[in-house]
């Protein structure tokens, strides 16, 4: 079996009386591109700082190619991170920000520093920028130096705390897609941490969600987007209508259940246990139903609410069995439902999934 | 381990302060229960005589009047300070820079110089007795030099950049919008003042004061040139029995004496400011 | 919002400012009156300037001055700085510790820590001069540069730091490449603070001097005792005059510092 890049093996650590880090071990890939995902406080970023060693761990291990360097000093570890807020040095201009890992490890002569620099600059389309300070660099531009000062020391690892949360939607979005391309050019691993569901679906190979200091999923984007395995995870990625309903049936790919008068047959995602008789909670995301003002089969008959249009969306609040949920349509819909009217509510069978209650869990729309 | 090796540079700092300061207060505690023979020199012997002293109603008096000249000088730094700090910091940027950098010049010019200039101000021959003549408003020199008030006006002149620095930074914290919204809610500039201005920067007043009443209880070359001598104060008092009376027992018992009245205007301060001492200055 | 200032508060503060720098004025302006009396203003004359230079004792207590001040200002912003730096990398409990001790000094009324300082030094038969005049005065010195140096160590970014350590700089490098360079506006001017503190320093200074080594400040006092002169007028002006070329000339240099950096 090929062995890992990275390691983590059944971390904790502890602030105070407060366990942050509740037992954490996964194997990072060479050349992925990994999303640690999670609410804020959720431990992500102390996940992170302990891989580049600004935090120290109670117990575990963390293995690079195999062995261990929880109690290296970060200045050892060939690990670079690209901090929040940039961290760039206010009183070195940007050539001499990039020279700096260079110089301090004495790692490379003035010559092959000059001609390295040149290359992570263009890397990063700063080419020409060389003699600015940071404080004459927008935030886009700080956010690139970071990362070619980080690049430069060619780590085995590149670790990103949520690089992009500084900078305003349009940009966001823009550096996204460059972010990518830029970690596929040059095949370095990356660690990137956001709270940010969408970042993490757009860009990632594989998303680690995190909350509580425990991971709840591990996957793919399309996984843990359509099969969420647990309510946390089902609630936190994606806009879902959640309904607390009764199993009647489950078969082989589908199962039966009932919500208020209505009896729909969901598909069975293969993670969970249903049993006959007991309750479950059953999620379909918004953006995957329909409404229709004509009868349909395998469909939720309730009362049109209200119908809201929001740019290209048409957000539509439908009444079923005392429960309200919401329908997001992106095109026109097969009718002109209006307040009042009697509608039926049909979804894609992959946009439907069917879990069991957990404790403390209250119906409601996330 | 790793505790130890971030705290093992902190050890010779400690150590460095610790026998420069520390152990000198010591010694000062030691020397004021011990005598002195005829020449002045110290016997190791324990006596009660220069605590006696200390409470004797004559030498009370001095620390009445050092008590009092703290006070006041505390008081006078801060009513004066006050609207100093508070106009201030509502400048428009450029007149501000200008209005701070007026109020901290006087700590780089010489204290020496800053009291003799109250010398030639208030003497007979002094520059407002001469104006004054000048001008026919008197005939005979106004005598305002050598008076308890003299010293109160030189101390508090000396110390007063220390109050507005520590009651400027309150004001400046203050958020605006609690004033824009005491006004909101019907409120004049007066009520605003003391209901919400004055409460808020009260932790600015009592480092002030704190800050100023200090020194103010030992700044004897002021008491010097300006009082001549004619109120005794404890830093006089104090410095007359090391120079000249070579009495360093009982000059010790006194500075105990002094340090126990800081401790006490600093636990006050504590209280009103909810704040420990390091907050005087950090 | 700020409110626009009112007539009756440009007034006040036009007044203070005249009452603060008053008395300084009078000080230079009779500097260079021709009569040896404040009574007259007998004409303009740099006689006062002349006397002063001829006088050996002011030169020679100047001297002993500036040696003190010099030494205790480099002395102050070493450990100063040091202090600084050692506090913020310090566990919690210590860090109260080193403040703790540090602020000791500034809430000794002078007089008691002079008093206290004296019978110290006196008891370790230590020659009075020189060093005692600098470990005195480095005691009230030190504690302000650390205050300073910390304010500005407060305002840098901790993740400037964790990012240059995570970069491949030891502790070490990480204190030389990036806090020093920081921090190094503070330092210029709390050791100028220092500077001055000692140059002007007159109540510990009166009882550390030896014989042979009074200080400008105890010479003048002494000076003052005995009555108005202009040569005491003359001779503060100069010092004046000094310390605000000292200052001016650190203030263009912090600038400089400062512009390049956020």
């Amino acid at each position: 079996m090929k062995q890992p890049l990275l390691s983590l093996v059944n971390i904790n650590k502890y602030f105070g009386d407060f366990h942050v880090l509740k037992d954490i071990s996964f194997d990072i890939e060479q050349g992925e591109f990994l999303t640690l995902l999670g609410p804020s406080g959720c431990g992500k970023t102390t996940l992170l700082r302990c891989i580049a060693g600004l935090e120290s761990i109670h117990s575990g291990d963390i293995l690079l190619n195999g062995s261990s360097i929880k109690d290296m000093a970060p200045n050892k570890r060939n690990v670079n991170t690209v901090f929040q807020n940039y961290a760039l040095f206010p009183h070195l201009n940007v050539y001499d920000n990039i020279a700096y890992g260079p110089r301090v490890k004495k790692s490379m002569t003035e010559a092959e520093l000059k001609e390295r620099a040149a290359n992570v600059l263009e890397l990063v389309q700063m080419l020409g920028y060389e003699k600015r300070m940071p404080h004459q660099l927008s935030g886009g531009q700080r956010q690139r130096i970071a990362i070619a000062r980080a690049l430069i020391n060619e780590p085995a690892i590149l670790l990103l705390d949520e690089p992009l949360g500084a900078l305003d939607l349009k940009l966001r979005k823009h550096m996204q897609t460059e972010l990518a391309q830029l970690q596929k050019k040059t095949g370095t691993t990356f660690v990137y941490v956001t709270h940010d569901q969408e970042e993490a679906l757009n860009m990632s190979d594989r998303i680690v969600v995190i909350d509580q200091g425990e991971v709840q999923q591990l996957g793919s984007p399309r996984d843990i987007y359509n099969n969420p395995v647990n309510l946390f995870v089902t609630t936190f990625i994606g806009d879902r209508n959640m309904m607390r309903v009764r199993v009647l049936e489950t078969e082989a790919t589908h199962s039966l259940v009932q919500f208020g008068e209505n009896v729909v047959s969901i598909r069975n995602s293969g993670q969970h246990q249903l049993e006959v008789g007991r309750e479950a909670v059953l999620a379909v995301h918004m953006d995957k139903m329909r409404v229709s003002c004509h009868e349909q089969p395998n469909a939720l008959v309730g009362e049109v609410l209200s119908v809201h249009y929001s740019g290209s969306q048409i957000r539509i609040r439908v009444k079923v069995a005392d429960r309200q949920i919401t329908v997001v349509e992106y095109q026109k819909i097969d009718c002109e439902c209006e307040k009042g009217d009697q509608v039926y509510v049909t979804w894609e069978d992959h946009g439907a999934i069917l879990l069991p209650p957990e404790d403390g869990w209250a119906e409601g729309e996330v | 381990m790793q505790t130890l090796k971030r705290n093992i540079l902190a050890v010779p700092i400690l150590v460095w302060l610790g026998l420069f300061v520390g152990i000198p207060l010591v010694f000062v505690f030691v020397l004021s229960f011990l005598s002195r023979d005829s020449l002045g020199t110290i016997v190791f012997q324990f006596t009660w005589e220069n605590w006696q002293r200390v409470f004797d109603p004559i030498y009370l008096r001095v620390f009445r009047n050092s008590l009092l000249l703290a006070f006041l000088t505390g008081l006078v730094t801060i009513v004066v300070g006050y609207p100093v700090a508070y106009i201030t910091s509502n400048l428009e940027p450029k007149k501000r820079a200008l209005s701070i950098g007026l109020i901290m010049l006087p700590f780089w010019i010489s204290s020496l110089l800053r009291t003799y200039g109250w010398m030639i101000l208030l003497g007979n021959a002094g520059i407002i007795n001469n104006v004054l003549r000048a001008l026919g408003i008197i005939d005979k020199p106004l005598p305002m030099m050598y008076k308890f008030g003299t010293t109160l006006v030189g101390t508090a002149y000396m110390l007063i950049p220390f109050a507005i620095v520590a009651i400027f930074n309150s004001v400046d914290k203050l958020d605006r919008s609690l004033l824009e919204a005491s006004y909101d809610l019907g409120a004049n500039k007066r009520q605003t003042f003391f209901n919400i201005t004055l409460p808020l920067t009260l932790p600015g007043i009592a480092g002030g004061f704190t800050l100023v009443f200090i020194p103010a209880l030992g700044l004897f070359y002021v008491s010097d040139l300006l009082g001549g001598g004619n109120t005794i104060f404890l830093g006089n008092m104090i410095n007359t029995q090391v120079t000249r009376g070579r009495n360093r027992p009982l000059a010790a018992a006194f500075s105990i004496a002094m340090i126990a009245v800081v401790l006490l205007v600093i636990s006050i301060y504590g209280r009103i400011a909810k704040d420990d001492a390091e907050g005087l200055f950090l | 919002m700020r409110m626009k200032t009112s007539r009756f508060g440009a007034f006040y503060l036009s007044l203070f400012f005249v009452i603060l720098y008053l008395p300084v004025l009078g000080v230079i302006l009779y500097s260079f009156n021709a009569s040896p009396s404040t009574a007259q203003w007998t004409g303009f004359t740099l006689d006062w300037y002349r006397v002063l230079f001829e006088d050996r004792v002011i030169a020679a207590s100047f001297r002993i001055s500036m040696e003190v001040a010099v030494i205790t200002s480099i002395v102050s912003a070493i450990i100063g700085t040091a202090s600084a730096v050692v506090a913020m990398r310090a566990t919690a409990g210590m860090k109260r510790a080193i403040q703790g001790v540090m602020i000791l000094p500034l809430l000794i009324p002078e007089v008691a820590l002079g008093i206290a300082l004296l019978v110290f030094f006196n008891s370790l038969n230590l020659p009075f001069g020189h060093f005692t005049l600098v470990a005195s005065h480095s005691l009230f010195c030190v504690p302000y540069v650390y205050i300073m140096v910390q304010l500005r160590l407060k305002e840098i970014d901790r993740s400037i730091l964790e990012s240059a350590r995570d970069l491949g700089a030891t502790r070490w490098q990480a204190t030389k490449t990036i806090i020093l360079p920081l921090v190094m506006p503070s330092i210029v001017t709390a050791s100028l603070l220092a500077l001055a503190m000692s140059l002007d320093d007159v109540i510990i200074s009166t009882y550390m001097s030896g014989p042979k080594t009074t200080t400008l400040p105890v010479h003048i006092f002494s000076m003052m005792r005995v009555g108005v002169t202009p040569k005491v007028n003359a001779l503060c002006t100069l010092i004046l005059v000094g310390m605000f070329f000292v200052v001016g000339l650190s203030q263009l240099f912090t600038k400089k510092i400062h512009k390049e950096d956020m």
